[in-house]
């Protein structure tokens, strides 16, 4: 337990990601970022469209490769991560397998695992009950709401009890009611299980909710210029939306956020 | 009361069919009569229903003969689109530009090979019948099963990648899954393809007893109403196998929205 909690979650040094594209300017997505995550956190990057957050999620899970620089994760190359199952991962589209049921959908990872079936099964029954899902688990994905079926996605990522969950703008695409339902949710989730978690978002608010520490991020590119971090104590409830506490740590994160936008601004 | 209204929309909407069917086979009828028009521009229905009744044993014979044409056809192109759509899914390079030959062959008239195939295989052959249904349903099975092997969503790939699956496991769990829906639309199309296929086929010659052979043969012979019982049997088995691709695709892809 403490030989865990000394070595670093993530660790990515200086890494640097540039596109490039036939007949196109090579654009810095992400540059020469360097952040340092410890088993058990949850990290949020927060930034305006743009700002290479996403990219770094996907170099994190190994979905992308760096330009320069490297990413470790548990002391590990991000591919041998990902190769040894550590990652969980939630996008901003639940992407269910519209074939599958919620059961099912969940089981997969496990399937891919090599897990037997009767305890494929149990675990399957285990994530039905975190997300509160039991009475859905035969429905097809166009069954459910867009909550539900993120909340599907977000079990189909745990089920394998990932040492990391990479979480990108999930709820993107929710309503703002379904939005903190989700947050408290996820939270609930997150103080049972513990995972290290990054999310990426563009919500002051969700960052500042769910996240111990904030990585605010500079457009064009990419970079992280402030971290904040947030005293507001765990467990956290709908009641700490209403702390002054929150609002305080809120407004820093705004004010930064506002800086990074005007010093665009003023650059053009 | 809602209920009972809804059993009544629903009975509605499928004896709908038949009763318009019933309507267009009595004005047909009627027209006819009215119009005195000549046997071999149109017969009437109950002239139809007349010859099938002094001929139906020849017709379910030479339609025995046709319809295993039919699905030998169907179950060589379907197979053979299959097997080809996954080899070239396999690898993308070859893929694109096979798809486009692809493409273009299937706009190409196969029916057109006929004679041709009867040459190779044999005037009386199954074969010669069942190769040209089975290319006028291969090429849109291969084009279809392709396009559904190729096209998954990319998040779906991110969320494979992320559990770290193999290529066969991505083929197994998600290539798979996504082209039947394709599949079952090239094979929708196939059903009335193939028998196309084999009646025409047959018109170019064939086995005596087969259904090609008969309609042209009756008509040859100004028995028009004879050629129409013929004609109708081979629609009728154009609709039955489309309602049998249906049933598959019911069973299959149980998960597909429009099962209600």
């Amino acid at each position: 337990m403490m030989q865990e909690s000394a070595q670093r979650a993530i660790e990515i040094d200086s890494v640097t990601k540039v596109f490039e594209a036939v007949g196109m300017e090579p654009v810095i997505a992400v540059q020469d970022v360097s952040i340092s995550i410890e088993a058990g956190e949850f990290v949020a990057l927060l930034g305006p469209s743009g700002c290479g957050k996403s990219t770094i999620l996907r170099m994190i899970g190994d979905l992308t490769a760096p330009t320069r620089g490297e990413v470790r994760v548990h002391g590990k190359s991000a591919r041998q991560a990902r190769e040894d199952h550590d990652y969980g991962m939630v996008f901003q589209e639940a992407a269910l397998f519209d074939w599958r049921t919620t059961a099912r959908n969940i089981e997969l990872p496990l399937k891919i695992l090599g897990m037997d079936r009767s305890e494929r099964a149990m675990r399957v029954q285990e994530m039905l009950e975190l997300i509160s899902l039991t009475d859905f688990a035969n429905h097809y994905p166009w069954q459910l709401s867009g909550g539900m079926q993120q909340r599907v996605a977000i079990a189909r990522a745990l089920s394998v009890r990932p040492k990391l969950l990479l979480m990108d703008e999930p709820l993107g695409a929710l309503d703002e009611m379904n939005r903190e339902h989700l947050q408290n949710e996820f939270l609930d989730v997150w103080t049972k299980t513990r995972t290290t978690t990054v999310l990426v978002t563009h919500s002051i608010s969700e960052a500042v909710f769910l996240a111990n520490r904030i990585f605010i991020m500079s457009p064009r590119p990419g970079r992280v210029v402030k971290v904040i971090m947030s005293p507001l104590p765990y467990p956290r409830t709908a009641e700490t939306r209403r702390d002054p506490q929150f609002f305080e740590v809120e407004s820093e994160v705004r004010e930064a956020l506002h800086g990074v936008i005007r010093d665009k601004a003023l650059d053009v | 009361m809602s209920t009972t209204r809804r059993l009544m929309a629903r009975s509605v909407r499928t004896l709908s069919p038949a009763i318009a069917g019933v309507i267009f086979i009595v004005l047909w009828e009627v027209l006819i009569l009215i119009f005195d028009v000549q046997k071999f521009l149109l017969p009437a229905p109950s002239a139809i229903a007349e010859a099938f009744g002094s001929k139906w044993s020849t017709i379910l014979q030479v339609s025995w003969v046709t319809i295993q044409a039919v699905l030998l056809g169907m179950l060589l192109g379907t197979g053979g689109g299959i097997l080809v759509a996954y080899l070239v899914s396999k690898n993308e390079s070859v893929s694109g530009p096979l798809l486009v030959i692809a493409t273009a062959l299937n706009c190409a008239p196969i029916i057109a090979l006929a004679p041709i195939a009867n040459n190779w295989f044999g005037l009386t052959s199954i074969i010669s019948k069942a190769s040209i249904a089975g290319l006028m349903v291969f090429f849109p099975v291969l084009v279809n099963c392709t396009r559904g092997l190729m096209l998954i969503q990319p998040l779906h790939r991110d969320v494979m990648t992320s559990y770290a699956s193999s290529d066969n496991e991505l083929v197994r769990y998600v290539r798979i899954p996504n082209a039947l829906p394709y599949l079952f639309s090239a094979l929708r199309l196939g059903a009335s393809l193939s028998v196309i296929g084999v009646i025409v086929a047959e018109y170019f010659g064939g086995p005596v007893k087969a259904l090609g052979v008969f309609i042209g043969y009756e008509a040859a012979l100004s028995r028009f109403d004879s050629a129409w019982a013929g004609i109708i049997v081979a629609s009728a088995m154009g609709l039955s196998l489309l309602g049998i691709v249906g049933l598959i695709e019911r069973l299959t892809m149980p998960s597909a929205r429009n099962s209600s």
